[in-house]
C-alpha cells in the first residue's frame, strides 16, 4: 500500500491538473514513469522489505556492483591516463563514448524486446485510461535510465582523470554535461529498433521464443562479423595516417560509430554548438524510434500474449503417453523451460556458438586468424582448448536455472523430488545443450590443429572438464543468490547476482587457465594441463556435493 | 492421516505466522480450515506441503515425519495452492504427464485417470494447448487433475473453489467425498463457510496464527446456528 502511495503521490496536484486535457496527459506520463522507475534495480523492494535475509542479500549484491564499478573505473581511468600521457587527449571522449555505445547496443539488442514488450503490467496498463505513448515512454525511460547509469560509469571516471590532467575550461563541462545525457540515445534507439524487428517478426509465429532467440543470436553474430570486417580493413589504411595516431584513432572510431567522434570532439573542444547539434540528432533519432515503438506496441503485444490455443486435443492421443524416469522427465521439463524464453536462450547459448565460431575461424581462416583478435602474442594451437573451454562456460544456463523457476517454485517443492534429482536435471540439460556445439567445435579444432595423441587428449579433455565445472558452478552460484519473485525474465538473466557471478566465474577461469598456459614452459605443458584438469575435477566434485547438501533444505 | 503438533512458524521481520498449532486429521475426514485474511491458513498449508520450513513442532503424514523423511511424506499427498501458477511453457497434457512421471504412475493408469478427470472437468480438448493460454479456472482444473492423477491419500487444498465454475465445484465436492470414502482425507482452507458447513465433518478456526477452535462440525455448529454465526462469535471472543 505504501508503495502505491509513493507511486501515486501528490493527489492534490492531480486534482488541480484535471483542468486541461494536456496537463492530465502529462500527469499520466509522470505517473507511469514513476511506476516504472520506482523499483529500478530493485531499490523500492530493498527500501521497504522487512526481511533481514533479503536485505543482506541485496547489500551483498550492492557490494558486488560497487566492486565491478571500481574495477571499471580503474580500467577506464588507466585508459584515459594512458591516452593523455601519449598526447592523445583529443580522442579520449570519442573513445569512451564509442566503448559505452557499443556495449549499450550489443546488450540492448539482446534485451530490448523482452523489456519493451514484457507481459508484467501490460494488462493493467491496458485497462488504465492512459495513452499507449505513456506506457511505452515509461518502459523506454527505464531502459534509458539504466543505460545512462552505465554510460556514466564509463564516462565519469574518465572525465575525472582527464580534467585532473588537462584542466579544461568551463565550456568543456557545459558540453560534457549536455553530451553525457545523449550518449545512450542512438545506441539505445538502434537496439530498440532491432528488438522491435526481432520481436515483431517472431510474434507472428507459433514458436515465438525460439525464433526470437535465433534472430537475436544472428544479429549479435552479425555485429561481431561487421566489427571483424572493420578491423580487417586496417591493412588498407594509408600509412601516412599512422604518423598522426589521433587521426588514425578518429578514423577507426568513425567507422565503428561516427556520432562518438562528433560528440567526442565537441566535448573536448568545448564546442557547445556542435554538442547541441549532436544532442539534437540523438534526440531526433530516439524520438522517431520511440514513435515507431508506440505504433506497433499493441499489435506486437497482442500477437505475443494473445495465445495460440487450438482446443483440438483428442482423447485417442492419450494412448501415446509414455512413462519416463524422474530424471528424464525433469530434464525434458528443463529443456522446455529453456526454449520457452528467448532472452534465456539468447544470453546463454552465445558462449557455445562463439566456441564453434572460434574453431571455425581456426579451420577456415588458418591458425593466425585467431591471433589477430587477441591483444597479446599466443600460440593458438596449444591455447585453443583453454580458450574453447573458457568461451563455452561464459554465461552458463545453470547459473540462473533455479531463479527461472519463479512463481512455479511451489510445484517442485511440494512434489516428492530430492534436491539431487532437481539439480542433476538442470546440470544434465545444460550438458546436453552444449554437447552438439562441443562436438562440432572439437571436430573443427581437430581438423584445424591436426594434433598428436597427447594434444588430442587435452583438446578433448580441457573444454569438457571446464564445461562440467561451469554447469556445477552455475548451480552453486544460483543456490546462493536465487531470485524467485521476479517481475521480468530480464532481471534474472541479465541483472541478477547469479547471472553476473556465473558470467564472471567462467571468464576468470578462462583467463587464469590461459595465463597459466602462457607462463608455463612448453615442456611442462602436459603437466600443467593434467594439473588444471585434476584441480577442476576436484573443485567440481566438492561444489557438486556442497550443492546437494545445501539444497537438502528444499526437501 | 495428518498430525500437526505444536507447529510454529514466524516470518522474520513481521513476526507474523503460526504459533503452537496442533491438529489431527483422520482417514475419511473432510477438514475445513477457516480464518480471516492473514490468519495463517496458507502458512500452515505450505508448511504441511513442505514448501515452507517451520521453526518448531512436528508434522506427520500417514505416520511419516515430514522433517525426517520429506520425500516419503510428499508421496502421500497432493497440494494445490490458491493461485496455481503452473508451468506456462508446457501443454496441459505435458504437465499431467510430468506429474505422473514423478509419482511413477503406470502408462495405463495415467491414461485412464487423465481421461476420466479431464472429461469430468471438461478440459480434454484444451490438454494439447499451452498452459499460458488457460484461464484461471482452467489452470485450477488442471492442477486438480494433476493432484488426482496419482491417487493421493491426503489432499491439501488452499481455497480450492475460487475460480471454479459451478459444475466443476460440484465435481470437486464429489471427488472429495470419493477420496474420503476410499480412506483418504482432505484438508482445505476456504472463506466460503456455507460450503465448509455442508461438505466437512470437521473444522478448525484460526485467528492471528493461533488455533481458537477445532473439532467435529456437529459439535461446533450447534442447533439453530450456522458456521458463519459460530465463526463470528468465536473470532470476536478471541479478540477480547
Amino acid at each position: 500500500m505504501r508503495e502505491n502511495e509513493n507511486v501515486l503521490k501528490k493527489p492534490e496536484n492531480r486534482e488541480k491538473s484535471r483542468g486541461t486535457g494536456q496537463s492530465e496527459t502529462m500527469e499520466q506520463f509522470r505517473a507511469m514513469a514513476r511506476l516504472e522507475l520506482c523499483n529500478i534495480f530493485g531499490l523500492n523492494v530493498l527500501r521497504h522489505t522487512k526481511d533481514p535475509k533479503a536485505k543482506r542479500k541485496s547489500s551483498g549484491l550492492f557490494c558486488l556492483y560497487v566492486f565491478l564499478l571500481a574495477v571499471t573505473a580503474f580500467y577506464v581511468g588507466g585508459l584515459v591516463y594512458g591516452l593523455v600521457f601519449l598526447g592523445m587527449d583529443e580522442v579520449v571522449f570519442a573513445y569512451l563514448i564509442a566503448i559505452s555505445s557499443v556495449i549499450i547496443f550489443v546488450f540492448g539488442v539482446l534485451k530490448a524486446g523482452s523489456v519493451l514488450f514484457r507481459r508484467e503490467g501490460y494488462d493493467m496498463a491496458c485497462a488504465l485510461p492512459v495513452p499507449t505513448a505513456a506506457v511505452v515512454f515509461a518502459r523506454i525511460l527505464r531502459m534509458y535510465v539504466e543505460n545512462l547509469g552505465f554510460s556514466l560509469v564509463v564516462l565519469l571516471p574518465g572525465t575525472i582523470v582527464y580534467a585532473w590532467n588537462v584542466r579544461p575550461g568551463a565550456a568543456f563541462y557545459l558540453a560534457l554535461w549536455l553530451g553525457m545525457l545523449s550518449v545512450p540515445m542512438i545506441p539505445m534507439a538502434g537496439a530498440v529498433l532491432a528488438g522491435v524487428l526481432v520481436t515483431g517478426a517472431s510474434s507472428r509465429m507459433r514458436h515465438k521464443s525460439l525464433v526470437a532467440a535465433g534472430l537475436s543470436i544472428l544479429l549479435v553474430l552479425g555485429i561481431f562479423w561487421l566489427t571483424s570486417r572493420m578491423s580487417a580493413l586496417e591493412g588498407a589504411l594509408d600509412l601516412e595516417m599512422l604518423k598522426n595516431v589521433s587521426a588514425f584513432v578518429f578514423m577507426m572510431l568513425g567507422r565503428l560509430y561516427a556520432p562518438a567522434v562528433w560528440l567526442g570532439k565537441a566535448v573536448v573542444y568545448g564546442d557547445v554548438l556542435h554538442c547541441l547539434m549532436c544532442v539534437g540528432l540523438s534526440l531526433a533519432i530516439f524520438a522517431v524510434v520511440s514513435a515507431g515503438v508506440c505504433a506497433c506496441f499493441h499489435p506486437i503485444c497482442r500477437n505475443l500474449y494473445g495465445g495460440f490455443a487450438r482446443h483440438d486435443y483428442k482423447v485417442e492421443e492419450l494412448g501415446g503417453l509414455k512413462g519416463k524416469s524422474v530424471l528424464v522427465s525433469l530434464c525434458c521439463r528443463e529443456f522446455r523451460r529453456y526454449f520457452a524464453s528467448s532472452i534465456y536462450v539468447a544470453n546463454t547459448i552465445i558462449g557455445p556458438i562463439m566456441g564453434c565460431v572460434i574453431s571455425g575461424m581456426l579451420l577456415f581462416f588458418g591458425m593466425d586468424s585467431l591471433e589477430a583478435y587477441i591483444p597479446f602474442p599466443i600460440d593458438s594451437g596449444s591455447l585453443a582448448p583453454f580458450l574453447l573451454g573458457g568461451v563455452f562456460c561464459m554465461m552458463t544456463a545453470t547459473s540462473t536455472s533455479i531463479s527461472m523457476e519463479g512463481k512455479n517454485w511451489w510445484i517442485v517443492k511440494s512434489l516428492p523430488l530430492s534436491a539431487k534429482h532437481i539439480l542433476d536435471a538442470k546440470i544434465l540439460m545444460n550438458l546436453l545443450l552444449v554437447l552438439p556445439f562441443y562436438l562440432a567445435a572439437e571436430v573443427m579444432l581437430f581438423l584445424a590443429v591436426r594434433p598428436g595423441i597427447m594434444e588430442a587428449l587435452w583438446t578433448l579433455l580441457v573444454p569438457a572438464v571446464t564445461i562440467v565445472f561451469s554447469c556445477v558452478y552455475g548451480i552453486t552460484v544460483n543456490l546462493h543468490f536465487p531470485v524467485l519473485n521476479w517481475e521480468s525474465e530480464v532481471s534474472v538473466v541479465k541483472q541478477s547476482a547469479s547471472a553476473v557471478l556465473g558470467g564472471i566465474g567462467g571468464f576468470i577461469l578462462a583467463i587464469l587457465c590461459l595465463l597459466a598456459a602462457m607462463v608455463v614452459p612448453k615442456e611442462y605443458a602436459d603437466v600443467l594441463r593434467l594439473g588444471l584438469c585434476v584441480v577442476l575435477i576436484l573443485v567440481t566434485a566438492v561444489l557438486y556435493k556442497g550443492n546437494n547438501r545445501n539444497a537438502m533444505a528444499w526437501e | 492421516m495428518l498430525t500437526i503438533e505444536h507447529l510454529t512458524k514466524h516470518y522474520k521481520g513481521s513476526g507474523k505466522g503460526v504459533t503452537d498449532l496442533s491438529l489431527h486429521i483422520a482417514p475419511g475426514d473432510v477438514y475445513a480450515f477457516i480464518g480471516h485474511n492473514g490468519a495463517g491458513k496458507t502458512t500452515t498449508l505450505k508448511c504441511v506441503a513442505g514448501i515452507l520450513d517451520f521453526d518448531g513442532g512436528t508434522i506427520l503424514v500417514d505416520g511419516i515425519n515430514l522433517r525426517e523423511n520429506p520425500i516419503a511424506c510428499k508421496r502421500q499427498f497432493a497440494y494445490i495452492p490458491d493461485n496455481p501458477d503452473i508451468y506456462e511453457y508446457l501443454t496441459g497434457i505435458q504437465y499431467l504427464n510430468f506429474i505422473a512421471d514423478v509419482f511413477a504412475v503406470g502408462a495405463g493408469e495415467r491414461q485412464e485417470r487423465i481421461k476420466k478427470y479431464a472429461d469430468e472437468f471438461e478440459i480434454t480438448a484444451s490438454l494439447g494447448d499451452l498452459v499460458s493460454t488457460y484461464s484461471h479456472g482452467m489452470k485450477q482444473k488442471l492442477a486438480l487433475i494433476s493432484a488426482l492423477v496419482h491417487r493421493p491419500k491426503l489432499l491439501i487444498l488452499d481455497e480450492p473453489f475460487v475460480g471454479l465454475d459451478p459444475k466443476a465445484a460440484v465435481i470437486l465436492k464429489n471427488v472429495m467425498h470419493r477420496i474420503c470414502e476410499e480412506g483418504g482425507a482432505i484438508f482445505f482452507s476456504t472463506h466460503v463457510l456455507d460450503v465448509a458447513e455442508k461438505l466437512c465433518n470437521r473444522v478448525a478456526i484460526i485467528k492471528d496464527g493461533t488455533l481458537i477452535a477445532s473439532g467435529e462440525m456437529e459439535e461446533i455448529v450447534k442447533a439453530g446456528q450456522s458456521l458463519e454465526d459460530i465463526f463470528m462469535e468465536v473470532v470476536e471472543d478471541a479478540g477480547e
